[in-house]
């Protein structure tokens, strides 16, 4: 349009003009409006007026910034503006649940919230500056937040070494090495347990086809009429470490056959001495006395039996081994008495110790087992198989390899196939939208994928090949966590220089004492080192505690020196050249650093002294509160009545200066003691020689209690 | 009539802007235990589950591995020791005795023992073997778990605060 055109405009054209105009400016003054009212910006005029309302208005505001605060860590990646609304994190004054979010404080933990940021822990998408952006997934953002029952994820995904403040993560790692979750899948940080499956290269001499289908259909565990987990007949709330694999009746009947034909290696001895069972076998108190054999041989410290009491059965005993309520009906009696005699040469990898029988002892146990540990109905309900044949062999052998047993199981000439899983190493840090949930109606987001996965694995994939494994919610929970803390390798060099590693515990003796520790497999409830078990005291310093006399009487005859504590060591039978060839190793080798026998002067000792150690004992600190000396204290520490003879007088005095020291985490408590005071309490404890006397298999029949961490 | 296709397009437009405006979400429901980093069964109903904060979670940590020997009619280990002793220790979960305590009573006896504080003396001192922040971290799972519920006393207000 010319310029000279432009006073001619018609009265239409002046008109959109003029609205066009007026509809712009207030398009423009929609947008400063509508930032005023921000999602961001209402919380900070909330964080001023809920500053008004409370006393100590002028600490909150001290430290208030009217923009958008910014946590900005280029090292590790990680940007988060989570501090905008929540503004009280770091004011100790907001802490506790009666402060209303977001303005609470963060509980106190090891690190400084303003130098780590949120979402390094809690996840989430950092730079929003919404509530559903920040928190939840969105179709820009995948990560949604972590819920706190599952943070210990993210102290696991830096921390491979177990921390004392993540106990669910540290039982999620543990269920994924003890269900050897290994043995298929890669993993993260976690290690392939020594004892996988038992190896079923033999397992045809062990037990009947009939019980191999049986145990196939239903490992362990069944479901009652009432919901309850029944095992073998009785309700338990272990886990069993088979799970259940869905195999049809063809299935069951081929692998059946395939495994009753395994017999690699024939029977070991079994004979037991015909003298022995004439002599025996008409005595009608054989299979009491057998009973009585079982109990004081300590067998329920590893393994657990069904009692029923006032009309309710419960698991009483270890989870170590296998329970044992029918195992009378399961195992061949000749490969029991074999068995007994020699676990390792039936499975080199076993837990189970080689026990001193006499050929008496054993036929008495035995006997017990097979008529009183055993249930005539265990195999109702089964078909009766007969010979397997050439076909079921043949289709046997390819399940076994296609359903992965050799993944757990070794059979010899069989090798287990590589990776028969997904790698899950890196499982924890997938987003969504690279997880396949099927037709399942869950949450799509990951925590809900992995615990879906776990219960059910057909549930987001119908041709899964994972077997079906039972959890408990806390179980559950704690494995979720274990596999959320997988991100895979870490992205920045920032981020794999904060990886705190695993130390590795090692112990490897040598020599004699080798053979006889590995003969008595020490380790399965004792620490060395950092290696081991945790069922019974840590005996890396051993040799500094106790005295060799005494270890080599204990080792002979132990005896409980915890009264609440079930005495759980077994009677070995141990010859005394084996007793003395432990003791000496651990005077010897297990010694402790700065614990030297010859800095205390025992003549110095003195009546006198003692007498002060005693006064100090009894009123000054009352240790009586949790020892026991004589027949009256506590049940907490260990039984003092002996300790002259036991403790070695540096030990003593080294323990009451610092026991953490020595035994980090003992429940010991730490004093003020003076220099004298130690000196007159270790010269009293000194003079406490009684000897304890042996438990009665009388107080053993009664006493049934599992304990749990009876090492500290 | 394309002014009239212009018109409408720039009103269409403006609604357009004004209609991304907010929407107020509704607040996701919390679950409690999911929010909890741990978890404690109620002394009385074992059905109720406390959930615990983090610092409540490792006071719980603690009282299972120094306490609950002589203060809970059950240890992990079976028996408890709490029927060898006179006085009987307190129960942790007592609330009727406990709540009435302030913070900084408590923070004593278990830092500086049963004796420091005209007690018996066979409550141990654990000044050395806690640090503050671990016996501080035991006294907010004691308020967790105190049956009746710890009701913290309201802070009086300071005659110098700013209003």
């Amino acid at each position: 349009m010319p310029a000279e055109d432009m006073g001619k405009l018609s009265y239409r054209m002046r008109l959109v003009f003029a609205v066009s105009s007026a509809v712009f400016l207030i398009v423009l003054a929609i947008s400063p409006f509508k930032d005023s009212w921000r999602e961001w910006k209402h919380y900070k005029r909330g964080y001023l007026s809920f500053a008004q309302s409370r006393p100590d208005t002028k600490v909150l505001i001290s430290d208030y910034r009217p923009g958008i605060d910014q946590i900005w860590l280029p090292e590790l990646n990680a940007t988060d503006r989570c501090t905008t609304c929540h503004q009280g994190i770091t004011i100790a004054n907001l802490a506790g649940n009666s402060v209303p979010q977001p303005f609470r404080a963060h509980p106190p933990i090891p690190h400084n919230v303003r130098d780590w940021g949120c979402v390094i822990c809690h996840r989430g998408q950092g730079p929003a500056t919404e509530v559903a952006e920040a928190h939840e997934s969105t179709l820009a953002w995948e990560q949604p937040i972590l819920p706190t029952r599952f943070v210990q994820a993210s102290c696991g995904s830096c921390h491979e070494q177990d921390l004392a403040e993540t106990p669910q993560l540290t039982r999620g790692r543990q269920l994924l090495a003890s269900l050897n979750c290994e043995g298929c899948h890669r993993l993260r940080n976690i290690d392939r347990p020594a004892m996988l499956g038992p190896d079923l290269s033999s397992v045809g001499t062990k037990v009947s086809r009939e019980w191999i289908y049986k145990w196939l259909k239903e490992p362990q565990t069944t479901l009652d009429k009432d919901g309850n987990i029944v095992v073998n007949g009785y309700v338990s709330e272990e886990e069993p470490r088979m799970p259940k694999f869905r195999l049809d009746d063809s299935e069951l009947k081929a692998l059946s056959a395939y495994l009753s034909v395994q017999a690699a290696t024939p029977i070991g001895a079994s004979k037991i001495d015909p003298g022995v069972v004439a002599r025996w076998s008409k005595n009608p108190e054989l299979v009491s006395l057998g009973e009585v054999r079982f109990r004081q041989m300590f067998c329920s410290t590893c393994h657990a039996l069904s009692v029923t009491r006032a009309g309710e059965s419960k698991l009483i005993g270890g989870n170590i081994g296998p329970e044992l309520t029918k195992v009378g009906s399961k195992v061949k009696p000749e490969w029991l008495i074999a068995w007994l005699r020699d676990p390792q040469g039936y499975l080199p990898h076993t837990s189970m110790p080689r026990y001193g029988w006499s050929d008496e002892d054993l036929y008495k146990v035995t006997q017990y087992i097979t008529t009183k540990l055993s249930d005539s109905d265990l195999l109702n309900g089964v078909p009766q198989l007969g010979q397997p044949t050439d076909e079921e062999l043949q289709q046997g052998r390819r399940l076994f390899l296609e359903k992965g047993c050799g993944s757990c199981h070794a059979i010899s000439g069989v090798s287990p196939q590589k990776d028969f899983g997904p790698d899950l190493t890196a499982l924890g840090g997938k987003n969504a939208s690279e997880l396949s949930f099927g037709t399942s109606k869950i949450p799509q987001n990951l925590v809900s994928y992995i615990q879906a996965k776990l219960q059910d694995p057909l549930s987001v994939n119908p041709s899964a090949r994972m077997p079906q494994y039972k959890w408990n919610q806390a179980d559950l929970d704690a494995v979720t966590t274990a596999l959320l803390s997988m991100k895979g390798a870490p992205s920045t060099s920032a981020l794999q220089n904060l990886v705190v590693p695993k130390t590795r515990a090692a112990f490897s003796p040598a020599g004699n004492f080798a053979q006889v520790y590995d003969r008595y497999k020490c380790f399965v409830c004792h620490k060395f080192n950092g290696y081991g078990g945790d069922l019974a005291p840590d005996l890396t310093y051993e040799g500094s505690r106790a005295q060799r006399q005494w270890l080599k009487d204990f080792l002979k005859n132990p005896q409980t020196l915890r009264p609440t504590l079930v005495l759980r060591m077994p009677q070995f039978n141990m010859s005394d050249k084996d007793a003395a060839t432990l003791a000496d190793y651990m005077s010897v080798v297990l010694q402790h650093p700065s614990a030297n026998p010859e800095s205390v002067d025992t003549k110095q000792f003195t009546p006198a002294l003692a007498m002060l150690g005693k006064q100090l004992y009894e009123v000054k600190y009352q240790c009586q509160a949790c020892h026991t000396i004589g027949g009256s204290g506590g049940y907490v520490g260990p039984n003092l009545s002996n300790a002259g003879n036991w403790l070695t007088p540096s030990w003593t005095e080294s323990w009451l200066r610092n026991a953490q020291a020595l035994l980090p985490g003992t429940m010991e408590p730490r004093r003020n003691f003076t220099e004298e005071e130690i000196k007159a309490l270790t010269a009293y404890l000194m003079t406490l020689r009684a000897a304890i006397k042996p438990q009665t298999s009388a107080s053993l029949a009664g006493s049934s209690a599992t304990v749990q961490g009876a090492g500290k | 009539m394309k002014i009239r296709i212009w018109l409408g397009m720039i009103l269409i437009g403006s609604f357009l802007g004004t209609g991304g405006c907010r929407k107020k979400t509704e607040s996701p429901k919390v679950d409690l235990l999911l929010s909890a980093y741990d978890s404690e069964p109620d002394s009385v109903d074992p059905q109720k589950v406390i959930p615990l904060g983090y610092q409540a979670a490792q006071g719980k940590r603690i009282y299972y591995q120094h306490c609950v020997w002589c203060h809970a009619d059950a240890s992990p280990a079976g028996p408890s020791n709490r029927s060898n002793l006179t006085p009987v220790p307190t129960l942790l979960t007592d609330g009727a005795t406990l709540n009435a305590e302030s913070d900084e009573y408590l923070q004593n006896i278990i830092t500086l023992g049963g004796s420091a504080m005209g007690k018996s003396a066979m409550m141990p001192p654990y000044g050395k073997m806690l640090s503050a922040e671990e016996i501080r971290s035991l006294i907010a799972f004691t308020r967790a778990v105190a049956e009746p519920p710890y009701q913290p006393a309201v802070r009086p207000a300071s005659q110098y605060a700013a209003r």
